[in-house]
Protein backbone atom coordinates (compact mmCIF):
# COMPACT_ATOMS: atom_id res chain seq x y z
CA UNK A 1 0.00 0.00 0.00
CA UNK A 2 0.67 3.20 -0.64
CA UNK A 3 1.92 5.89 1.96
CA UNK A 4 -1.15 8.17 0.60
CA UNK A 5 -3.44 5.69 2.14
CA UNK A 6 -2.26 4.82 5.39
CA UNK A 7 -2.60 8.11 6.09
CA UNK A 8 -6.00 7.98 4.86
CA UNK A 9 -6.33 4.98 7.15
CA UNK A 10 -4.96 6.68 10.49
CA UNK A 11 -7.59 9.34 9.94
CA UNK A 12 -10.56 7.30 9.36
CA UNK A 13 -9.71 5.91 13.16
CA UNK A 14 -9.45 8.96 14.69
CA UNK A 15 -12.52 9.26 16.83
CA UNK A 16 -15.35 11.50 15.21
CA UNK A 17 -14.86 15.08 16.34
CA UNK A 18 -18.70 15.50 17.24
CA UNK A 19 -18.72 12.87 19.86
CA UNK A 20 -18.20 14.96 22.69
CA UNK A 21 -20.52 17.92 23.82
CA UNK A 22 -20.65 20.56 20.99
CA UNK A 23 -19.23 24.23 22.03
CA UNK A 24 -21.98 26.89 21.84
CA UNK A 25 -21.15 30.66 22.18
CA UNK A 26 -23.73 32.17 24.34
CA UNK A 27 -25.12 35.52 23.43
CA UNK A 28 -23.86 38.40 25.20
CA UNK A 29 -25.41 41.92 25.99
CA UNK A 30 -22.36 43.89 27.52
CA UNK A 31 -23.07 47.05 29.39
CA UNK A 32 -20.84 49.87 31.05
CA UNK A 33 -21.56 53.14 32.76
CA UNK A 34 -18.72 54.93 34.56
CA UNK A 35 -18.41 52.82 37.45
CA UNK A 36 -18.20 49.22 35.96
CA UNK A 37 -18.93 47.14 32.76
CA UNK A 38 -21.43 44.68 33.10
CA UNK A 39 -21.76 41.53 31.32
CA UNK A 40 -25.13 38.75 30.49
CA UNK A 41 -24.65 35.83 28.86
CA UNK A 42 -27.47 33.50 28.02
CA UNK A 43 -27.02 30.39 29.37
CA UNK A 44 -30.20 28.30 30.13
CA UNK A 45 -29.60 25.34 32.06
CA UNK A 46 -26.17 25.74 33.32
CA UNK A 47 -26.09 25.60 37.22
CA UNK A 48 -23.55 28.06 39.06
CA UNK A 49 -21.72 24.90 40.16
CA UNK A 50 -20.91 24.43 36.29
CA UNK A 51 -19.42 27.30 35.69
CA UNK A 52 -15.98 28.51 35.59
CA UNK A 53 -15.32 32.69 34.79
CA UNK A 54 -11.47 33.38 34.16
CA UNK A 55 -9.51 36.31 33.97
CA UNK A 56 -6.53 36.29 32.74
CA UNK A 57 -3.68 38.42 31.11
CA UNK A 58 -6.49 40.86 30.39
CA UNK A 59 -8.75 37.33 28.92
CA UNK A 60 -11.55 36.52 30.12
CA UNK A 61 -13.27 33.82 29.32
CA UNK A 62 -16.55 31.95 30.27
CA UNK A 63 -17.17 28.20 30.72
CA UNK A 64 -20.28 26.95 31.35
CA UNK A 65 -21.52 23.19 30.79
CA UNK A 66 -25.33 22.25 30.44
CA UNK A 67 -26.40 18.00 30.70
CA UNK A 68 -28.87 17.06 29.19
CA UNK A 69 -32.29 18.12 30.75
CA UNK A 70 -35.26 15.79 30.36
CA UNK A 71 -35.85 11.60 30.50
CA UNK A 72 -37.57 9.16 28.21
CA UNK A 73 -37.64 8.41 24.81
CA UNK A 74 -37.08 11.86 23.00
CA UNK A 75 -40.16 12.99 20.37
CA UNK A 76 -38.73 16.06 19.80
CA UNK A 77 -35.22 17.45 20.92
CA UNK A 78 -33.99 20.84 19.59
CA UNK A 79 -31.51 21.72 22.36
CA UNK A 80 -28.70 19.13 24.76
CA UNK A 81 -25.85 19.09 26.45
CA UNK A 82 -23.61 21.38 25.30
CA UNK A 83 -20.47 23.29 26.47
CA UNK A 84 -20.50 27.21 26.33
CA UNK A 85 -17.73 28.60 25.83
CA UNK A 86 -16.62 32.51 25.44
CA UNK A 87 -13.95 35.03 25.66
CA UNK A 88 -13.38 38.59 25.92
CA UNK A 89 -10.91 40.95 25.71
CA UNK A 90 -10.81 42.88 28.98
CA UNK A 91 -9.87 46.68 28.54
CA UNK A 92 -7.19 47.75 31.43
CA UNK A 93 -8.30 49.32 34.61
CA UNK A 94 -11.07 46.83 35.59
CA UNK A 95 -10.43 45.94 39.41
CA UNK A 96 -9.85 42.43 38.82
CA UNK A 97 -10.48 41.42 42.97
CA UNK A 98 -13.97 42.95 42.49
CA UNK A 99 -15.44 40.79 40.15
CA UNK A 100 -18.27 39.73 41.08
CA UNK A 101 -20.66 37.24 38.99
CA UNK A 102 -24.55 36.29 39.62
CA UNK A 103 -26.42 33.04 37.96
CA UNK A 104 -30.32 34.15 38.12
CA UNK A 105 -32.59 32.03 35.70
CA UNK A 106 -29.94 30.50 33.39
CA UNK A 107 -28.53 34.40 33.07
CA UNK A 108 -24.87 35.43 33.60
CA UNK A 109 -24.25 38.34 35.16
CA UNK A 110 -20.93 39.82 35.66
CA UNK A 111 -20.11 42.72 36.99
CA UNK A 112 -16.71 44.04 35.90
CA UNK A 113 -15.73 46.99 38.36
CA UNK A 114 -13.23 49.90 37.04
CA UNK A 115 -10.66 51.11 39.61
CA UNK A 116 -10.62 53.91 40.57
CA UNK A 117 -7.32 55.15 38.54
CA UNK A 118 -9.90 55.12 35.38
CA UNK A 119 -12.98 56.38 36.72
CA UNK A 120 -14.29 59.81 34.85
CA UNK A 121 -13.43 62.49 37.99
CA UNK A 122 -14.47 65.81 37.93
CA UNK A 123 -11.85 68.43 38.97
CA UNK A 124 -12.71 71.10 41.19
CA UNK A 125 -11.00 74.49 40.41
CA UNK A 126 -9.34 76.01 42.95
CA UNK A 127 -9.78 79.75 43.85
CA UNK A 128 -6.26 81.07 44.18
CA UNK B 1 4.87 -3.73 -10.02
CA UNK B 2 3.06 -3.84 -13.11
CA UNK B 3 2.72 0.23 -14.37
CA UNK B 4 -1.19 -0.99 -15.26
CA UNK B 5 -1.91 -2.31 -10.87
CA UNK B 6 0.04 1.04 -10.17
CA UNK B 7 -2.41 3.48 -11.64
CA UNK B 8 -5.48 1.51 -10.71
CA UNK B 9 -3.86 1.59 -7.10
CA UNK B 10 -3.54 5.81 -7.70
CA UNK B 11 -6.86 5.75 -8.62
CA UNK B 12 -8.28 4.16 -5.44
CA UNK B 13 -6.24 6.08 -3.16
CA UNK B 14 -7.93 9.44 -5.24
CA UNK B 15 -11.05 7.99 -4.52
CA UNK B 16 -10.43 7.29 -0.65
CA UNK B 17 -9.56 10.71 -0.19
CA UNK B 18 -12.48 12.21 -1.89
CA UNK B 19 -14.96 9.50 0.15
CA UNK B 20 -12.59 11.06 3.34
CA UNK B 21 -13.56 14.57 2.21
CA UNK B 22 -16.65 14.22 1.70
CA UNK B 23 -17.12 12.20 5.16
CA UNK B 24 -15.47 15.10 6.93
CA UNK B 25 -18.15 17.79 4.55
CA UNK B 26 -21.04 15.72 5.55
CA UNK B 27 -19.97 15.51 9.23
CA UNK B 28 -20.01 19.05 9.16
CA UNK B 29 -23.87 19.39 7.83
CA UNK B 30 -24.96 17.47 10.36
CA UNK B 31 -23.15 19.76 13.07
CA UNK B 32 -24.75 22.65 11.19
CA UNK B 33 -27.61 20.90 11.07
CA UNK B 34 -28.01 20.34 15.04
CA UNK B 35 -30.44 22.36 16.51
CA UNK B 36 -28.24 23.02 19.41
CA UNK B 37 -25.20 23.80 18.18
CA UNK B 38 -23.79 27.17 16.57
CA UNK B 39 -26.53 29.75 18.02
CA UNK B 40 -29.02 29.24 20.46
CA UNK B 41 -31.55 31.39 18.69
CA UNK B 42 -33.41 34.29 19.76
CA UNK B 43 -36.95 35.10 21.06
CA UNK B 44 -37.77 36.65 17.39
CA UNK B 45 -37.45 33.19 15.91
CA UNK B 46 -41.00 31.18 16.16
CA UNK B 47 -39.34 28.43 17.42
CA UNK B 48 -38.13 29.97 20.32
CA UNK B 49 -37.95 28.57 23.28
CA UNK B 50 -36.07 25.53 21.69
CA UNK B 51 -38.13 22.72 23.73
CA UNK B 52 -37.61 19.09 24.14
CA UNK B 53 -40.23 16.87 23.95
CA UNK B 54 -39.78 13.38 26.09
CA UNK B 55 -41.87 9.95 26.63
CA UNK B 56 -41.96 7.65 29.43
CA UNK B 57 -44.88 6.07 28.86
CA UNK B 58 -46.89 7.26 31.68
CA UNK B 59 -45.92 11.04 31.10
CA UNK B 60 -45.03 13.55 28.71
CA UNK B 61 -42.02 15.80 29.66
CA UNK B 62 -41.54 19.04 27.81
CA UNK B 63 -38.57 21.07 28.47
CA UNK B 64 -37.74 24.67 27.18
CA UNK B 65 -34.96 26.78 27.63
CA UNK B 66 -36.00 30.06 28.51
CA UNK B 67 -33.06 32.24 30.00
CA UNK B 68 -33.98 35.23 31.89
CA UNK B 69 -37.56 34.67 31.71
CA UNK B 70 -39.12 34.46 35.70
CA UNK B 71 -42.03 32.36 36.60
CA UNK B 72 -44.38 35.18 35.87
CA UNK B 73 -43.48 36.28 32.55
CA UNK B 74 -44.24 32.95 31.29
CA UNK B 75 -48.22 31.72 30.63
CA UNK B 76 -49.11 28.02 30.06
CA UNK B 77 -52.02 27.39 28.20
CA UNK B 78 -53.41 23.62 27.66
CA UNK B 79 -56.51 22.13 26.18
CA UNK B 80 -56.82 18.62 25.44
CA UNK B 81 -53.73 18.02 23.50
CA UNK B 82 -52.84 21.55 22.25
CA UNK B 83 -50.20 23.07 24.33
CA UNK B 84 -49.11 27.14 24.40
CA UNK B 85 -46.46 28.42 26.18
CA UNK B 86 -46.19 32.77 25.69
CA UNK B 87 -44.86 34.96 27.74
CA UNK B 88 -42.62 38.24 27.51
CA UNK B 89 -38.61 38.19 27.93
CA UNK B 90 -37.97 41.91 29.65
CA UNK B 91 -33.95 42.41 28.68
CA UNK B 92 -33.86 46.32 29.14
CA UNK B 93 -30.91 48.30 28.98
CA UNK B 94 -30.26 49.03 32.63
CA UNK B 95 -30.93 52.70 33.79
CA UNK B 96 -27.27 54.98 33.43
CA UNK B 97 -25.72 52.27 31.27
CA UNK B 98 -24.87 52.94 27.43
CA UNK B 99 -24.95 48.97 25.48
CA UNK B 100 -21.85 47.73 23.81
CA UNK B 101 -22.94 44.88 22.58
CA UNK B 102 -26.30 43.86 22.15
CA UNK B 103 -27.04 39.80 21.13
CA UNK B 104 -30.04 38.66 23.48
CA UNK B 105 -32.62 40.24 21.29
CA UNK B 106 -33.94 43.17 23.68
CA UNK B 107 -37.60 42.74 24.99
CA UNK B 108 -39.59 40.29 22.74
CA UNK B 109 -42.53 38.45 23.53
CA UNK B 110 -43.18 34.98 22.00
CA UNK B 111 -45.68 32.17 21.89
CA UNK B 112 -45.06 28.64 20.75
CA UNK B 113 -47.96 26.48 20.28
CA UNK B 114 -47.76 21.81 20.62
CA UNK B 115 -49.97 19.51 19.72
CA UNK B 116 -49.40 17.00 22.16
CA UNK B 117 -49.52 13.42 20.50
CA UNK B 118 -51.58 12.04 23.40
CA UNK B 119 -54.07 13.52 25.74
CA UNK B 120 -53.37 14.65 28.80
CA UNK B 121 -54.62 14.46 32.57
CA UNK B 122 -55.01 18.63 33.13
CA UNK B 123 -55.45 18.48 36.83
CA UNK B 124 -51.93 17.28 37.24
CA UNK B 125 -49.63 18.92 35.70
CA UNK B 126 -46.49 20.06 36.96
CA UNK B 127 -44.57 23.16 36.04
CA UNK B 128 -41.22 24.19 37.30
CA UNK B 129 -38.83 26.49 36.60
CA UNK B 130 -34.87 26.24 37.05
CA UNK B 131 -32.15 28.18 35.45
CA UNK B 132 -34.01 29.22 32.79
CA UNK B 133 -35.07 25.80 31.98
CA UNK B 134 -38.89 25.22 32.03
CA UNK B 135 -39.76 21.63 32.84
CA UNK B 136 -43.95 20.42 32.55
CA UNK B 137 -44.74 17.27 33.58
CA UNK B 138 -47.46 15.94 31.47
CA UNK B 139 -49.29 12.63 32.93
CA UNK B 140 -50.89 10.94 30.28
CA UNK B 141 -54.74 10.88 30.18
CA UNK B 142 -55.69 6.92 31.59
CA UNK B 143 -56.85 6.04 28.07
CA UNK B 144 -53.83 6.82 26.53
CA UNK B 145 -51.44 5.27 29.04
CA UNK B 146 -50.10 2.15 27.36
CA UNK B 147 -51.59 -0.98 28.44
CA UNK B 148 -50.18 -4.42 28.72
CA UNK B 149 -52.88 -7.50 27.90
CA UNK B 150 -52.18 -10.60 29.01
CA UNK B 151 -53.49 -13.55 26.36
CA UNK B 152 -56.44 -15.90 27.78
Amino acid sequence: MSEKMELVNREEQSPVAGSKAPTVVPSVDIYENDDEILLYADMPGVTKEAIAINLENGRLTINGHRKVCGSGTAQLEEFGEVEYERAFSVPQGIDINKVKANMTNGVLSLHLPKSDAVKPRQIEVQAG
Amino acid sequence: MNPRWNDLNQMFGAMDLLRNRMNRINRLFTDYDRAWGGNEGWPMANNWPRTNLYDDNDHLQLVAAVPGLAKEDINIKLQGNYLEISGTRKVTVPDGYTAHRLERGGETSFSRSFTLPVDIDIDKVEATLKDGILTLQLPKAEVAKPKKITIN
